[in-house]
């Protein structure tokens, strides 16, 4: 397995998202990245907020339209996180923290697809204010996005991540 | 070579908390993604609807949500100024700092002609109404200096060759 994450690392394409210096390789990857982020746990925060209550007024039924939006940021994510994980694969694959981000995120769009069938789908949807447990498919929806992007910053300074980063552990003292 | 700024900043309390203790780097870059995510999630979905997607919401409504938005400002700029005690080289001299703020005041003063100009007119829209053209331009252009603010944050290590 290692021999697999060691080939796909040392890929010319790896090498060169790695290394190239060129503003179009790991920065740009990075920059679509966090667009990606913003696209599909932004707004989801923003929709899990008015399921939640904080602007009432709000009709949530039209809000399924940012649906598509949020699936567009999931997939330039899910391209561009291949592709940072290709880049690092020998010792990404093996962080416990990158696996725990993995979790959080299908978690989180599993919790996407529930709130789009229970509350979005549900007849009686702007009828009555949200039923206190799809309330908690919201409030779970934000501590997921929250969690996954804790994990994602996490990657670069715990377990095997950090060790490009030279950093061993979180809670020594520089001084 | 560290300017006498740079010498200054690097003696104070704030500085030293940022660099002493490993955890409050990573804690503050951590904050810094989450309160992006609640500025350009709630900002974003403002911008969307005045563009023409989800006609069918009131933006009066909707305005409610900025609030989380401005909450997720305040936990930028200060995670952000965190960052700027803690590695004041890092970020004095970078390009990518300098634009990144200057985006950052664009950002702003696009959202106060928004205000000062259409959003009486746009509060007054009912559901399914279509903006007016210079509220499009302004959403538009919200969204454009948010994503470049995002940009040249993410150049930072990259541009300036700082870190």
């Amino acid at each position: 397995m290692m021999d697999f994450l060691i080939r796909v690392e040392h890929s010319g394409f790896s090498t060169w998202v790695r290394g190239s210096g060129s503003v179009f390789s790991y920065p740009l990857i990075l920059f679509l990245h966090t667009v990606g982020l913003s696209m599909v746990a932004g707004v989801n925060t923003a929709v899990d907020l008015r399921i939640l209550g904080f602007a009432p007024r709000v009709r949530l039924a039209p809000m399924e339209k940012f649906y598509p939006i949020m699936w567009w940021g999931f997939a330039i994510n899910a391209v561009t996180g291949v592709i940072l994980l290709a880049a690092s694969a020998s010792t990404i694959a093996i962080s416990g923290v990158f696996w725990t981000k993995m979790v959080l995120i299908l978690l989180a769009v599993v919790d996407l697809q529930v709130i789009r069938n229970r509350i979005f789908r549900d007849p009686l949807v702007d009828k009555r204010p949200v039923p206190m447990n799809d309330r908690l498919l919201a409030l779970l929806s934000i501590l997921l996005w929250t969690g996954a992007i804790t994990a994602g910053r996490l990657i670069a300074y715990v377990g095997a991540g950090a060790a490009e980063n030279g950093i061993t552990t979180l809670f020594y003292f520089k001084g | 070579m560290m300017g006498s700024l740079a010498i200054w900043i690097k003696g104070t309390p704030i500085s030293w908390f940022v660099n002493h203790y490993a955890w409050v780097w990573p804690t503050c870059e951590t904050l810094h993604f989450i309160g992006l995510t609640f500025l350009i999630g709630t900002v974003g979905v403002l911008d969307m609807r005045i563009l023409g997607i989800a006609k069918e919401l009131e933006i009066a409504a909707m305005h409610r949500l900025i609030r989380w938005g401005i909450g997720g400002f305040i936990i930028n700029l200060v995670t952000g100024i965190l960052f700027f005690f803690g590695q004041p080289d890092g970020y004095i001299g970078n390009i990518a700092f300098y634009l990144k703020m200057l985006f950052v005041v664009l950002a702003g003063v696009n959202v106060t002609i928004f205000y000062l100009t259409v959003y009486e007119e746009v509060e007054k829209l009912a559901p399914g109404g279509d903006a007016p053209f210079a509220a499009k331009v302004i959403a538009a252009v919200s969204l454009f200096f948010w994503v470049g603010v995002i940009f040249f944050g993410r150049m930072l290590p990259f541009l300036g060759n700082s870190f």
